[in-house]
């Protein structure tokens, strides 16, 4: 089982890289047809993360289990082969481990000496999220064929889509920070290469570089969190590693380190850990201050932008958190500012989001406001949470990738004009794309029963457990007893007493944190960590709350406007605007089906949840602690449906049934409506505060680097030549002064060695 | 005291000691001299010479490569789990003192082998020996492989002799194989003259040395340099060390072609076949750098014994010396070889120079081998391990390059740089293979030679790190160094030509492409070179099995 499982899990990976790999070698001679490869290689991955997950659901137990009752955690690790193995036992001298310095990520066969293991991972947390990325992959390849269709690029596209769907495995499987690191960039190399995909159009490929230069400063934050981690635990393992010589090398999410009340850093390190691990997150799931690269983004072909820039790569900043849960939970003020950037992007990019006229642009501020949600759901730190995040992670991928096919649907259609202005009444012209487009706002907007309605309440919950801790006293005197019960984890705590551990660095600024304090609200904070108080709480839910009622608005003014009204349609669609082929709506009534029914079935059922919390970095007994039962928050949805009923009804009155080009909201705003329409003047400011200033900088370096590198450069680039000119002078074809030049020059060396040697 | 009976014993000690021990750890080189008494064998029948040579003479380095492989295994306990102590035990000295048996040996000897699997499937492909040539050609390359089989294993003077006349004498005619063509014969001509003339000079070195310290066994000869009180002692016998020293030195590098005994290669290789080039380049610089780890460690460094300590400081003046001589040759030849491949047009002459600076690499890993081992044995073992992973990846880094200037010289009829102008055009599968293999030769990641060189350079800086002959290690490191740098443009000028260049209006064929049976070759050869880059530890778990023979 567990090693056919093993490959399984490699094929995943394996058959989207396979497709890629085809398509660039075939892609000419396939021609209409290149994208064979990669749409099967998707389809079958898609199928093997399918069947995945349902052997990781059958061995968590049915999948039914309720969070409050601590489950096994469920994990198995792949390594499929050691890289880079420095020294090694058989010689005899193992340098790293004699002076004593953290050892290697790993090291499982070698002994101690330096090695990064290619491992990769299967739990509940990484089958659902390979089983979104494959199947949301496949429906958007196929929609693409369609969609891409006539396009010169066409066999570069699907390459490109199926080298991005590997990446993304990757990281979603990868059992190491090492290796996440590498698929972190891997999947920003496809995002910078699918926003740039028509390059010769100046737009996108300043899109794709200022993505590429903003991701950077994510990924600055992921490398420094890295090395800290190596610093301060040896090691950067998610799993334990068992050397040969029977010690262990506890994992940074390994089971022992879980089990272990103290097994993690907090204080100045753990905080500075997790806070560098958000700013990578902030980049990549463009969180602010790093969201500006998201809505340029969508220069890109809109398949790319609904598979990259909204159901998938955005949300590995999410990913991320919720696996280094256990880390995060040892810090209250790091989490506490996950939620505070979270709710803070969220309400932000709602606002912007609702003056723009741009379809795609209205639905890029949306994710953005959405992965927001997402953020603040991670930063209560409560199995709630982490789950409402992962939960609303999926219906999110449902719903806007169908938003972004709908609206990809409407831009085929009207010849590429995306501005919502210019058309309208589009619902008489393509009906599949309009109902569709229709039950993806509703779940965007939180209308019961659709998707988002479940997630995004299961959200609001969790901020006003934190916001009301005594009204949820019950519930957490609940979650105690069952945190106190003593969890059989691979025979308990006696084992881990019994297995000669490696001990944490020694250093000086690193202080254990007992994770049992972390929720004590009474404990004396000080610094960041007195931010986590239920009056921050508070105002999170609320901002939450007018985030919602927001995105209603939002979302059905964008229905409206290109759905209602009479049928305008612009020049550049020429006569015959059309329903778009099956090729397109076939994926677009999938995943309308899903968007409709994944929330009401994920929930009542409470599969996902109970299905999550066996995933390891949520057994931890500080966010096990933290579990409360499965209900319905009667109270809570009121005021979400509340929310989102006056956002449709002002979303009404301003535009339903109006042309689409009629005076906007933003009139009656008057300069705030100006503020939203300038994306807060965030471009600007980042302008003049680094882009200028950089610029000024770069014309002196660049006169530094042509007058002065370069002519040095290219001044030693002389020497050798003129050096050259002369050796070559003696290699003159005589052997006679050949045998004179070895003379000569065994003299020279008798002189220097004489010279060197002198007692 | 019985004579007969003492001649009885003596006699029954050398046929054991040769029947029993030496001969079951010297099947590899059995199996070549076999191969090429067949070879020589069909020329005489008729009905035999339709045997074709090629695939006679690889049927017996194929045994070779087999036995080769289980002496690696049998010497390595059969898994590699064990330890350096079982390793230790396993060498031996064969016929009498005059070979040694160890893991270095063995290394060599599959790296030797494996090579010429390589090589002659890679003749086979090229056309170069045709079938008239075919049965001298591989005799000539199995008669130097044997040679150099014995220069990786000699432990004895006289066999280090011996070893570099095999395998120098076959090379001459090797050199000379073009008939008819004036540069091949003139090529052939130089290098059998300055060979004679180094082999006189190494002789003479010898019989110095073997006169002052009474042995050519070098066990011995290191004890009896330990014994000696200094090398600077009155009367001679230190200058006569010193002067003896040299003249070896002066020997072996005309065998690595190191400055100031470079001047043959550029000629040979430009002269001779890029085949000729291509086995000189990389079996012959093999077994050459394994004979100056053995001659360096041999008179530097004595065996484990009761005393080992104190010998090892002993001789610790011997191996100032050696370190001094092979890193001042090192620092010139991997210079000269650089600046001199500058603006080269003909690419079989810009490999010859590259190959001279590649030799200067090498023996700057064997400089900083040398000069660890009185420091610190382990930091020494990983030393000599970088060098021997050099050596492995530098099999498929040279023989792809002298395969594509081969296989091109066989469609555009020209080797000149310049002939190559614009391939990438026609043939972009050919041109990235060739970048493949030039921008491993200088270095760069995520590619073999990488790996390679930042092993070897570790070693110079660990023996800076641990004081171990700093000054001059450091001067080492900085030269290394510039010299990547520098070769970062003669290569890169290669492809600059086959990628910018607008293609000569001359140009009558196309290159080969990629999908073809020299196409398949070129990407065989190339394949490592990338996943070497990557999957490095299973070749350097091989190259520290050999560096284990250090100690």
């Amino acid at each position: 089982m567990q090693s056919s499982a093993a490959n399984l899990l490699v094929l995943v990976p394996l058959l989207p890289l396979v497709g890629a790999v085809c398509t660039v070698l075939l892609g000419r001679r396939l021609g209409p047809r290149a994208h064979l490869p990669a749409v099967a290689g998707i389809g079958a991955a898609a199928v093997v993360a399918l069947l995945l997950l349902l052997g990781t659901a059958n061995q968590v137990g049915g999948g039914h289990a309720d969070p409050t009752h601590p489950v096994e955690p469920v994990e198995m690790i792949s390594t499929l082969w050691q890289w880079a193995t420095v020294g090694d036992s058989r010689s005899g001298d193992l340098p790293a481990a004699e002076v004593g310095v953290p050892l290697a990520p790993g090291s499982a066969v070698t002994g101690g000496a330096f090695s990064i293991p290619i491992a990769l991972r299967l739990d509940p947390l990484t089958a659902t999220l390979l089983t979104i990325i494959t199947g949301v992959g496949l429906l958007v390849a196929i929609y693409s064929i369609g969609y891409m269709h006539d396009d010169p690029g066409y066999p570069r596209f699907f390459a490109l889509v199926a080298m991005f769907v590997f990446s993304m495995s990757m990281l979603v499987a990868a059992s190491n920070f090492l290796l996440v690191y590498v698929f972190w960039e891997a999947v920003g190399a496809c995002s910078y290469l699918l926003i740039g995909f028509w390059y010769t159009k100046p737009e996108a490929a300043r899109a794709a570089k200022k993505a590429f230069l903003v991701n950077r400063v994510g990924d600055f934050g992921l490398a420094l969190a890295t090395f800290l981690l190596w610093m301060t635990y040896g090691t950067l393992n998610f799993h334990d590693t068992h050397l040969a010589d029977g010690t262990i090398v506890e994992g940074i999410l390994g089971e022992f380190r879980l089990a272990d009340e103290v097994g993690y850093v907090g204080g100045a390190v753990g905080t500075a850990i997790c806070l560098l691990m958000l700013l990578a997150a902030c980049g990549k799931s463009a969180q602010m201050p790093l969201h500006v690269w998201l809505p340029d983004a969508m220069e890109g072909p809109t398949p790319a932008s609904a598979l990259i820039h909204a159901a998938t790569m955005v949300t590995a900043g999410i990913y991320l958190i919720t696996r280094s849960a256990p880390l995060f939970v040892g810090c209250p003020g790091a989490l506490t500012m996950v939620s505070i950037v979270g709710a803070t992007t969220a309400l932000v990019a709602a606002l912007i989001a609702t003056v723009q006229n741009d379809l795609k642009r209205v639905l890029a501020y949306s994710t953005i406001s959405q992965l927001g949600y997402m953020f603040v759901a991670l930063g209560t730190g409560t199995m709630l949470g982490f789950t409402a995040a992962i939960f609303h992670l999926v219906t999110h991928a449902f719903f806007k990738a169908l938003l972004f096919l709908g609206a990809g649907s409407v831009m085929h259609a009207m010849g590429g004009v995306i501005d919502m202005r210019r058309f309208g009444g589009l619902r008489h012209v393509m009906p599949i794309t309009a109902a569709t487009f229709l039950v993806g706002a509703c779940a965007l907007a939180g209308v019961a029963p659709f998707a988002g309605f479940f997630s995004k309440d299961e959200i609001l919950a969790a901020l006003h457990a934190k916001a009301h801790p005594e009204a949820h006293g019950s519930d957490h005197a609940e979650a105690g007893s069952a945190g106190e019960r003593p969890r059989d984890l691979a025979g308990g705590v006696g084992l881990v007493a019994s297995v000669p551990v490696r001990p944490f660095r020694p250093g000086s600024m690193i202080t254990r944190v007992s994770l049992s304090d972390a929720h004590d609200v009474s404990h004396e904070k000080v610094g960041l960590d007195a931010l986590d108080h239920p009056s921050t709480w508070r105002l999170l839910f609320w901002m939450s709350l007018l985030t919602a009622g927001l995105t209603a608005f939002y979302t059905f003014r964008a229905v409206f406007m290109t759905f209602t009204g009479p049928v305008r349609v612009p020049k550049e669609a020429g006569h015959h605007a059309h329903e778009s082929p099956s090729v397109m709506t076939m994926p677009l009534l999938v995943l309308a089906v899903l968007s409709a029914f994944s929330g009401v079935v994920l929930f009542a059922t409470n599969a996902l949840s109970g299905f999550l919390s066996a995933t390891p970095s949520l057994t931890a007994p500080a966010v096990v602690r933290t579990a409360v039962p499965h209900v319905f928050h009667w109270e809570i949805a009121i005021q979400g449906t509340l929310a989102a009923a006056i956002g449709i009804a002002v979303a009404a009155i301003g535009h339903l049934g109006r042309r689409s080009d009629s005076p906007q909201l933003e009139r009656y705003l008057g300069p705030l409506g100006t503020l939203f329409a300038n994306k807060f003047y965030f471009d600007q400011i980042y302008a003049a505060l680094i882009v200028k200033p950089l610029e000024a900088l770069s014309l002196v370096t660049a006169f530094f680097d042509r007058a002065i590198v370069d002519g040095t450069v290219d001044a030693i680039g002389q020497v050798p030549l003129a050096w050259g000119s002369a050796i070559r002078r003696m290699q003159s074809g005589l052997v006679q002064r050949y045998a004179l030049a070895g003379v000569v020059g065994v003299l020279a060396i008798v002189l220097a060695l004489a010279w060197q040697l002198r007692p | 005291m019985n004579p007969d009976r003492n001649l009885g014993t003596l006699l029954d000690g050398t046929l054991h000691d040769t029947l029993a021990v030496s001969l079951p750890h010297f099947r590899p080189e059995l199996c070549l001299a076999a191969t090429i008494v067949l070879l020589l064998l069909c020329r005489m029948l008729p009905v035999l010479r339709l045997v074709d040579s090629g695939f006679l003479a690889l049927g017996g380095v194929l045994f070779s490569l087999f036995f080769a492989w289980n002496d690696v295994l049998t010497l390595g306990g059969g898994a590699w789990a064990s330890s350096l102590g079982d390793l230790l035990a396993g060498r031996q000295e064969l016929f009498g003192g005059l070979l040694a048996f160890d893991s270095l040996t063995a290394y060599i000897r599959l790296l030797l082998a494996g090579f010429l699997v390589l090589f002659i499937l890679f003749t086979k492909v090229s056309g170069i020996p045709d079938r008239e040539d075919g049965a001298d050609f591989y005799t000539l390359v199995l008669g130097a492989t044997l040679g150099m089989c014995l220069m990786a294993s000699a432990n004895h003077l006289l066999m280090v002799f011996m070893a570099v006349e095999m395998a120098s004498v076959p090379s001459y005619a090797l050199a000379g194989l073009l008939k008819g063509r004036k540069a091949s014969s003139e090529a052939a001509l130089k290098y059998a003259v300055y060979g004679a003339g180094a082999a006189g000079v190494m002789l003479y070195g010898l019989s110095l040395l073997a006169g002052v310290l009474g042995t050519c066994h070098m066990p011995t000869m290191a004890r009896a340099l330990a014994s000696l009180d200094s090398m600077w002692m009155p009367g001679g016998t230190g200058m006569a060390l010193a002067i003896g020293g040299l003249m070896v030195a002066a020997g072996l590098a005309f065998k690595l072609s190191a400055v100031p005994f470079h001047f043959w290669c550029p000629d040979v290789f430009a002269g001779a076949a890029a085949e000729v080039g291509a086995f000189l380049s990389v079996a012959s610089k093999a077994a050459a750098i394994a004979l100056l780890l053995r001659v360096a460690f041999g008179l530097g460094t004595t065996g484990s014994g009761p005393d080992h300590a104190v010998q090892m400081a002993a001789l610790g003046e011997t191996r100032h010396f050696i370190v001094g001589v092979v890193a001042l040759l090192a620092a010139l030849t991997c210079t000269l070889g650089n600046l001199a491949a500058y603006g080269q047009t003909n690419m079989k002459r810009l490999l010859a120079y590259s190959t001279i600076a590649h030799a200067g690499y090498l023996m700057m890993g064997v400089a900083a081998a040398v000069a660890l081992a009185g420091r610190d044995a382990g930091a020494s073992r990983s030393a000599v391990a970088a060098v021997c992973f050099y050596l492995g990846t530098y099999v498929f880094m040279n023989l792809a390059a002298f395969a594509i200037v081969a296989l091109l010289r066989n469609s555009l009829r020209s080797e000149e740089i310049a002939s190559y102008a614009g391939l990438i055009r026609t043939n972009p599968g050919i041109v990235v293979a060739t970048g493949v293999v030039l921008v491993s030769l200088i270095g760069l990641p995520p590619l073999a030679g990488f790996i390679s060189k930042f092993l070897v350079f570790s070693s110079v800086m660990e023996s800076v790190s641990l004081d171990a002959e700093r000054p001059l290690m450091l001067v080492l490191l900085v030269v290394g160094g510039i010299n990547t740098v520098i070769s970062l443009f003669y290569y890169l000028r290669v492809l600059k030509v086959m990628t910018f260049d607008p293609p000569p209006a001359d140009r009558t064929a196309d290159a080969f492409p990629l999908v073809s049976i020299p196409g398949a070759l070129v990407t065989a050869l190339v394949v490592p070179v990338v996943s070497l880059g990557i999957f490095w530890s299973g070749l350097y778990a091989f190259a520290r099995f050999a560096g284990a023979f250090a100690s």
